[in-house]
C-alpha cells in the first residue's frame, strides 16, 4: 500500500507566512508554537512547565493573606513542619501554626478542587461533544445548593453528632449525587445521547433552582446570608480533613479517567456512531465516565460551595495551549484548574485585605478576561 | 473471501426497517447499495458495523468468522465504517484524527507501529500537506479523505462507506468514488458503499444491490440491474438508460417536460 492514490487538491499547500513584518512575525511565532505544542515532546514540556509554575505559585501563595509574611518565612514553616523541628520561640510557633493549619490546607484545597473541577469539565465537554458544557451541566450545582440550603434552614445547629457545617456537606453531597444518579439512570434506560443528557440537566437545574429559591424566600436574614455565602464558593476555613478527602478521591478517580483517554478521544472527535465502529462501547463509557465526573464535582463542591468558572474555562485554556488530545488535555487541564484557583484565592485574600473575597467570585473575575484574551489572540494568530 | 449477510432483520421498537436482507460482498469488490430515501441503505451498513444491533440475522466473513460472536473491539479490527461527514466541535490535527482509526488496535496510547500505519494512510491519500492543520479548517472533500484515511489506518478487511458523497460537490464526489474503488483494489477489502447517484454507482461499483422498504429487490452488475422499468418501479420516475464511455448512464426523462408544463401552466394563469 505504498502507491499514492489520485488526490488532486492535496497538492495545495497551506498558506506559508511569506512576509515577515511585525504581524507576520507574530503569526509565524504563533504557528511555530502551535506546531511545537502539538508534538508529544512539546506537550510534555508544556505540561512539565505547568507543574513547575503551579508549584512555585502555590508556595508563593502561602505568603499572602491578612497577615502577610515573607516567602522565606513560609518556606521555613514548611520545612520545620515536614522535619518535625520545634519553633525557636512562641511568635515563630504561631507563625508555623498559621502557615501549616490555615494557609497550606487552603492552598492545597484550591489546587485539588481546581484540578477535580477541571477534570470533570474535560470529561463533560468531551463526552457530550460540546465545548460549552461544564461540570454543572447535569444540574449538580443547583442540586448541591438545595441540599446545603436545606441543611442550613432545617438542621442548623449541631445535630446527631455532626456539626452544622458537616450537615451542610452531607446535604449538598446527598442531593447532588441522588439527582445525578436519577439523571444517569433515566439516560441509561431511555437515551444517553448528548442532547438528551443536556436537556435532562436543564430540567434538574430548573427544579432545584426553584426549590432553593423557595427555601430562601422563607428563610430569615441570617439564614439567607449563610445560604448565599455557600453558593459563592470558597476555600475559607479549609481543613486538612477536607484536603485529604478531596485529594484521596481525586487521585483514586484520575487514573481511571486517564486510562480511558483513547475512548474519550473516539467519542469526542468521531461521534457516537463512528466511535462504536472504532470498537468503543459508547453508552457504558459515557455513563461511567460521567458518573466519575459527577462524584468528583459533587464531593468537591460539597466542601467548597459552588466554584463556577474553573470547570468550564480550564479545559479551554489547556486546549488552546496543547490541543484537544485527551491523553494530554486531561492532566494539563487539571494543572491549569489547580493553578487558576490558587491564583484566584491569593488575589481574593489580598486585594481587599483584611476582607477575603470568595474564590468562586475571583475565579470568574480573573478567568473570564484571560479566557477572552486567549480566544482573541488565537483568532488573530490564525486569521 | 466474502462477507455473507443472511436474513438480516432490524427495527426501532415496533417499526421494522429491514425485512430479511441477504447480501454478499467479495474481497477486492466495491458493492453499491442503492435505493430511495428510507429504503434501509445506511441501516444495513450500521448493522454490519454493530452501530445498530440487529433483531436477527447472521454475518459471516470468509464463511468461518461469525461477526456477531466477535467483541466490539475485535469487530472494529475487521470492519471500518466511514460516515458521511466529519462532525467535530474541537480543534483536532489531521494526524490525530487519523490515529483514531487505531483505537481498536492499541491499549492506552498509540505505539510506534500505530503511527506507522497512520503515516502510510497519509501517504497513500496524499494528505501530507494537510498534516499540520485542524480538521475543522478542511474543505468537505479534504475532510472526506481524512475519514477514508482513518478507516485505512484501521486495517479493515471490510470497508463500509455511508453516503460519503452526499455533502460534496461534483468534483469531490467523483474523487471520493475513484478513491473508494482504488482502495478496494489496492487494500483488497470487501467494500460496500451506500450511494444515491445511479450513474455514478454504475460507473464506479462492480456490483449493485437495490434496496426498497428494507428488502433487497435486485443484485447484479450495473448493466443487469439498472433498467428503466426497475428505476420507475422504485423511484416513480421515467428514465432513459444509455451506454456511454463504457458505463451505464441514467437520464431522468420527466424533469424537462415538467418544467415545460409548469411554464405553460404559469403562462395560462
Amino acid at each position: 500500500m505504498t502507491e499514492v492514490l489520485e488526490t488532486p487538491d492535496a497538492r495545495k499547500q497551506p498558506d506559508a507566512v511569506t512576509e515577515l513584518t511585525g504581524g507576520g512575525r507574530l503569526r509565524s511565532a504563533a504557528t511555530g508554537f502551535r506546531a511545537f505544542t502539538r508534538t508529544d515532546t512539546g506537550r510534555r514540556i508544556v505540561i512539565g512547565s505547568g507543574v513547575l509554575i503551579t508549584l512555585v505559585v502555590s508556595v508563593w501563595a502561602l505568603s499572602f493573606g491578612g497577615n502577610a509574611i515573607g516567602i522565606g518565612d513560609a518556606l521555613a514553616a514548611l520545612r520545620a513542619k515536614l522535619t518535625f523541628s520545634p519553633a525557636a520561640d512562641s511568635a515563630t510557633a504561631r507563625l508555623y501554626l498559621q502557615v501549616w493549619e490555615l494557609r497550606v490546607p487552603r492552598v492545597l484545597l484550591s489546587l485539588v478542587a481546581g484540578a477535580a473541577l477541571a477534570t470533570a469539565g474535560v470529561l463533560f465537554q468531551g463526552l457530550l461533544r460540546n465545548p460549552l458544557v461544564s461540570p454543572y451541566t447535569l444540574g449538580i450545582a443547583p442540586a448541591a445548593a438545595f441540599g446545603a440550603s436545606y441543611a442550613i434552614v432545617f438542621i442548623g445547629a449541631e445535630t446527631g453528632g455532626l456539626s452544622s457545617s458537616a450537615w451542610v456537606v452531607v446535604g449538598a453531597l446527598t442531593v447532588s449525587i441522588v439527582s445525578s444518579v436519577f439523571v444517569l439512570a433515566l439516560a441509561a434506560t431511555k437515551r444517553s445521547d448528548p442532547s438528551t443528557l443536556i436537556l435532562l440537566g436543564i430540567a434538574v437545574t430548573q427544579f432545584f433552582t426553584a426549590a432553593t429559591s423557595a427555601l430562601q424566600f422563607t428563610a430569615d436574614q441570617e439564614t439567607l446570608a449563610l445560604i448565599v455565602q455557600w453558593t459563592w464558593g470558597s476555600v475559607n476555613g479549609a481543613l486538612w480533613s477536607q484536603v485529604l478527602i478531596v485529594s484521596a478521591l481525586f487521585f483514586a478517580v484520575y487514573p481511571l479517567v486517564q486510562r480511558k483517554s483513547g475512548s474519550l478521544n473516539a467519542i469526542a472527535f468521531a461521534g457516537d456512531d463512528a466511535a462504536k465502529s472504532l470498537g468503543v462501547p459508547v453508552t457504558s463509557t459515557r455513563l461511567s465516565l460521567i458518573g466519575l465526573a459527577v462524584v468528583l464535582t459533587a464531593v468537591t463542591i460539597s466542601f467548597t460551595g459552588i466554584i463556577g468558572f474553573v470547570g468550564l474555562v480550564a479545559p479551554h485554556i489547556a486546549r488552546l495551549l496543547i490541543g484537544s488530545n485527551h491523553r494530554f488535555l486531561l492532566p494539563f487541564s487539571a494543572i491549569i484548574g489547580g493553578l487558576l484557583l490558587v491564583v484566584a484565592d491569593s488575589v481574593g485574600r489580598t486585594v481587599l485585605n483584611p476582607a477575603v473575597i470568595p474564590v468562586g467570585i475571583v475565579d470568574a473575575l480573573i478567568g473570564a478576561p484571560v479566557f477572552l484574551y486567549l480566544i482573541l489572540a488565537k483568532r488573530r494568530a490564525t486569521s | 473471501m466474502t462477507l455473507r449477510i443472511t436474513d438480516l432483520h432490524f427495527g426501532y421498537g415496533r417499526r421494522k426497517i429491514l425485512h430479511g436482507v441477504d447480501l454478499t460482498a467479495h474481497k477486492g469488490e466495491l458493492l453499491g447499495l442503492l435505493g430511495p430515501n428510507g429504503s434501509g441503505k445506511s441501516t444495513v451498513l450500521k448493522n454490519i458495523a454493530r452501530i445498530h444491533t440487529p433483531t436477527s440475522g447472521s454475518f459471516r466473513w470468509d464463511e468461518t468468522v461469525a461477526l456477531e460472536d466477535l467483541s466490539r473491539r475485535e469487530l472494529a479490527r475487521l470492519v471500518a465504517y466511514v460516515p458521511q461527514t466529519i462532525d467535530v466541535s474541537f480543534e483536532l490535527d489531521v494526524r490525530e484524527a487519523i490515529v483514531l482509526g487505531r483505537t481498536p488496535h492499541f491499549a492506552g496510547r498509540p505505539t510506534a507501529e500505530d503511527w506507522d500505519h497512520v503515516d502510510r494512510a497519509i501517504e497513500l491519500l496524499g494528505l501530507g500537506p494537510l498534516v499540520g492543520r485542524s480538521v475543522t479548517e478542511l474543505s468537505g472533500g479534504q475532510a472526506q479523505r481524512v475519514l477514508i484515511a482513518r478507516s485505512l489506518a484501521q486495517q479493515p478487511s471490510i470497508l463500509l462507506l455511508d453516503e460519503p458523497t452526499s455533502a460534496l460537490d461534483i468534483k469531490y464526489q467523483l474523487q471520493t468514488l475513484r478513491l473508494a474503488r482504488q482502495i478496494t483494489r489496492t487494500a483488497q477489502v470487501a467494500a460496500i458503499i451506500a450511494i444515491h447517484d445511479l450513474s455514478q454507482a454504475a460507473r464506479y461499483c462492480d456490483r449493485i444491490a437495490f434496496l426498497q422498504d428494507g428488502h433487497v429487490l435486485a443484485v447484479g452488475t450495473p448493466e443487469d440491474v439498472l433498467t428503466a422499468e426497475r428505476i420507475e418501479q422504485m423511484y416513480g420516475i421515467e428514465v432513459s438508460i444509455i451506454h456511454a464511455n463504457g458505463s451505464v448512464q441514467v437520464i431522468p426523462r420527466d424533469e424537462p417536460d415538467s418544467a415545460v408544463a409548469l411554464e405553460a401552466a404559469t403562462a395560462a394563469a
